[in-house]
């Protein structure tokens, strides 16, 4: 495909109370602009990703927004997929380029969630889902319980095996500066949180953060040594709400955008060293690492509870070096493409103490809502 | 503020799902609830297979902890949906109650 | 000859003994339950109302009717706590019940008898032929202050009459009224609960009321207590109707069955009319069932049914389906104090 990462720039995820979202792109792109070396003045578009600005902030128009703030006045829109807006956006700049019409251009993923009650956040997240889900009362760690359960009945899982997903993750996270946990947790921390909706407890859940993450993504025919490419970005459709899914115990949106990345640059699940997977709840981590076919669909959590995909003792893939969505926070718009971002650094050898060994290939798994929209980006570093 | 055209709109085929029975797939009891559902938590939401093949995803009302499980046959009523204030129109919608 | 073609009824699940309120109040159990007659009463579900409760019922009877929705000319409902003061309930039934638009509503407001007094004005439509078909329902969720004497005994419930002039399960053979300006029970627009005059609502209100209306009834109907097979009256607890009754020259067999009063309390606008639905639940063809109503405020409207053979078809199916009164008094879960004050909005 021949596109490129130049830059990349994340500002730490959390509660930022002092940050608006201006603050938080100022700080993402030019810290992306910096780590680039291109001339501001050369890009040529903007790709924002957001979900809730209308609903909280009553902001919409975030495109020219963000073209004012940042002093680059280009054509700028906004792209919307729930929590896949990111990878959607990535996918939508990379479209842009592969078009031809533009050589440089700008994703810059925002969200700024904390300055609001958490049952209005709840409230606001519905809209991820369809409307008969919303006229129940279903939230969207409801939603995802009803899916950890159909899994747990099918294939055995239990609950101390999903909680070491999220001991997993917040282990990652205590080696990453820019996430929103420092701490470790332990095995028994997350079983003794309460139930937010049953079997899912408080520490299966991601939490509600801050953030924004930009890149820079160019078109180049002859790429340097050592860039970061981005070789497959693919996107799958499910329906909006559970209630016409085919499958509760798989995403097949995922499935689908993971075969199709997969065989668009003839890469095998097993070549991936690193990915990043969207774990906005603990069962979303063990479904995404089933999906992508890393590995066999019923075995995961067990391998998950034995230890497998962590830094420390994980025989193979590592998934979520940043924390992922639990440990390193989970700002709506901008995941998708803090994703990318940690990818990038893997590949680039920047990790320090979260580096994986050797890290050539690299996947990212974006979700919107329960799985409606799964997008997939693969990235190799070029010899 | 729920527009209560919205609400006429999404009431017009409720009358046809009275009565309809199902039986649960996958079940949760929510105990964060949202704006507009605080009065009623917890509750159970689950997802219901209808008797007509097609699915649908409703809260569960007048539960024991035995209704609570993959298979239990349901039925399908009008109840209030979401809390509205003093002066808006009141939102009815369908919910499931289980058949012993 | 116009009657009731299908009847159906609903009790919320929930259940406070009588025993558990006095506790809190730290009143004698035993001598309020005494004394009222009544060891439990019904209370909604937080997401309940007369409307969705009048829906159930409805939906009961509707069950039991083979011909189309679209029939039914008219649709009364009475009840003291409609959801809004100003949006008929009668239509939101309607809609949800699907029986098209060509129909008359209106919702009716006279304290415990605004169900009984929708059976009269939907059988007048039918009698002077404007329509065929009718519903008249009663249906409460009627609110009492924590502490007030009249939280023994408000209670929820809904029944609903399909009433019609061809195969009726019970013919209407007569029916009267009485109604007077009398300030027993009374709750004010915008007032939260009702007020009440003490012991002016025993002999002034309801025995005067219902004693009037009766004795009109019986002139018309040129009948004594004993000529008839049942009787039931409004059922504000378990003393009132056993005395009026007793007055009318009504036996204790004659009453009995129904008395719904003493397990689901007094749903007011429901009241006598789940206590004819009980009867209906166990009469045999060709018997006689005297009903009286009351409603504060004040009035009694009284009717004179008597069954016909088809209403052994109608039990047949109600009790193969668990819909009887008795099977819907035993499907229940009891509550306590607090959840009834959350339950009941008061929390």
């Amino acid at each position: 495909m021949n596109i490129t990462i130049a830059g990349c720039g994340q500002t730490k995820f959390g509660e930022l109370w002092e940050s608006s979202p201006r603050s938080l792109a100022r700080q993402a792109v030019f810290t992306a602009i910096a780590d680039s070396g291109v001339n501001k003045k050369s890009i040529q578009a903007i790709f924002v990703s957001n979900m809730l600005s209308e609903m909280l902030g009553m902001q919409s128009h975030l495109g020219a927004l963000f073209a004012e703030e940042l002093g680059i006045s280009v054509p700028a829109y906004t792209i919307e997929g729930a929590c896949a807006s990111g990878g959607l956006a990535v996918h939508s700049a990379i479209n842009s380029l592969l078009s031809q019409r533009y050589d440089t251009v700008l994703v810059l993923g925002v969200e700024k969630m904390t300055d609001h009650s958490s049952e209005y956040i709840s409230s606001a997240l519905m809209g991820a889902g369809s409307n008969e889900e919303r006229l129940a009362g279903a939230t969207f760690p409801g939603l995802y319980a009803l899916l950890a359960r159909a899994h747990m009945e099918k294939y055995g899982t239990t609950e101390s095996q999903l909680a070491s997903v999220s001991v997993k993750n917040h282990f990652h996270a205590s080696l990453n500066p820019l996430a929103q946990f420092s701490h470790p947790l332990t095995l028994d921390q997350v079983m003794r949180s309460s139930y937010v909706a049953t079997p899912l407890k408080l520490l299966d859940c991601s939490p509600i953060s801050d953030g924004a993450a930009a890149i820079i993504l160019q078109r180049s025919p002859t790429p340097k040594k050592n860039t970061v490419e981005i070789i497959a970005s693919e996107i799958a459709t499910d329906t909006l709400g559970l209630a016409n899914r085919n499958s509760l115990t798989e995403l097949q949106s995922t499935r689908k955008a993971a075969k199709n990345a997969f065989t668009s640059c003839g890469i095998a699940p097993s070549d991936i060293d690193i990915a990043e997977v969207h774990d906005c709840f603990s069962i979303a981590e063990i479904l995404a690492i089933e999906d992508i076919a890393f590995d066999k669909k019923g075995e995961v959590a067990k391998k998950m509870e034995q230890g497998e995909y962590r830094l420390d003792t994980g025989q193979g893939l590592v998934v979520n070096s940043s924390g992922g969505l639990k440990g390193c926070g989970h700002p709506i718009g901008a995941t998708g493409v803090k994703q990318i971002i940690e990818i990038y650094n893997q590949l680039h050898g920047q990790c320090k103490d979260r580096q994986v060994k050797n890290a050539r290939l690299g996947l990212t798994h974006n979700v919107g809502g329960t799985g409606a929209t799964a997008v997939i980006h693969i990235l190799k570093k070029h010899d | 503020m729920i527009s209560p055209i919205k609400v006429w709109r999404n009431q017009k085929k409720y009358a046809q799902q009275i009565g309809k029975v199902g039986t649960i797939i996958s079940w949760t009891i929510i105990n964060i609830s949202p704006e507009g559902f605080i009065d009623q938590s917890p509750y159970p939401i689950a997802l219901i297979k209808l008797s007509d093949g097609t699915n649908t995803l409703a809260q569960i009302v007048d539960w024991e902890e035995k209704h609570l499980r993959k298979n239990q046959p349901v039925i399908a009523t009008i109840r209030r949906t979401q809390e509205v204030a003093p002066d808006e129109v009141i939102a009815y919608g369908i919910k499931f109650k289980p058949l012993d | 000859m116009v009657g009731i073609v299908s009847y159906g009824t609903y009790l919320p699940k929930s259940r406070l003994s009588l025993a558990d309120i006095a506790s809190v109040w730290k009143k004698n159990p035993e001598e309020i339950i005494k004394s009222l007659g009544v060891s439990e009463k019904t209370v909604p579900s937080i997401d309940e109302d007369a409307v969705t409760i009048a829906i159930e019922a409805a939906t009961q009877a509707l069950k039991n009717f083979p011909q189309k929705r679209s029939n039914i000319g008219a649709l009364f409902m009475g009840s003291e706590s409609h959801p809004y003061a100003v949006n008929p309930s009668s239509s939101i039934v309607g809609e949800f019940l699907d029986i098209g638009h060509n129909y008359l509503s209106a919702d009716l407001e006279f304290a415990c008898k605004a169900g009984s007094a929708a059976i009269q004005i939907v059988a007048s439509l039918i009698s002077s032929k404007q329509i065929n078909y009718g519903l008249a329902i009663g249906s409460d969720t009627a609110q009492s202050k924590p502490r007030n004497a009249l939280e023994y005994t408000s209670a929820s419930a809904g029944a609903a009459f399909l009433l019609g002039s061809s195969k009726v399960i019970a013919s209407l053979e007569a029916y009267t009224s009485y109604s007077s300006d009398t300030p027993d029970f009374w709750r004010r627009d915008g007032s939260k609960y009702p007020s009440h005059a003490g012991r002016f609502t025993g002999e002034p209100a309801y025995f005067f009321h219902v004693m009037n209306s009766a004795n009109l009834l019986f002139q018309k109907i040129n009948l004594k207590a004993s000529d008839i097979d049942y009787c039931v009256f409004h059922m504000p607890n378990g003393k009132f109707p056993r005395e009026v009754a007793h007055r009318l020259g009504f036996t204790e067999a004659q009453l009995a069955p129904s008395l719904t009063v003493s397990q689901i309390g007094n749903p007011y606008s429901a009241s006598s009319l789940m206590g004819l639905a009980a009867l209906l639940d166990i009469a045999k063809p060709h018997q006689k069932i005297f009903m009286v109503s009351y409603g504060s405020g004040a009035g009694s409207d009284a009717f004179l049914w008597e069954t016909t053979p088809d209403i052994l078809a109608i039990q047949k199916r109600k009790t193969k389906n668990h819909d009887l009164v008795s099977d819907q008094i035993k499907n229940k879960t009891y509550i306590n104090y607090l959840d009834y004050l959350k339950q009941t909005h008061k929390l």
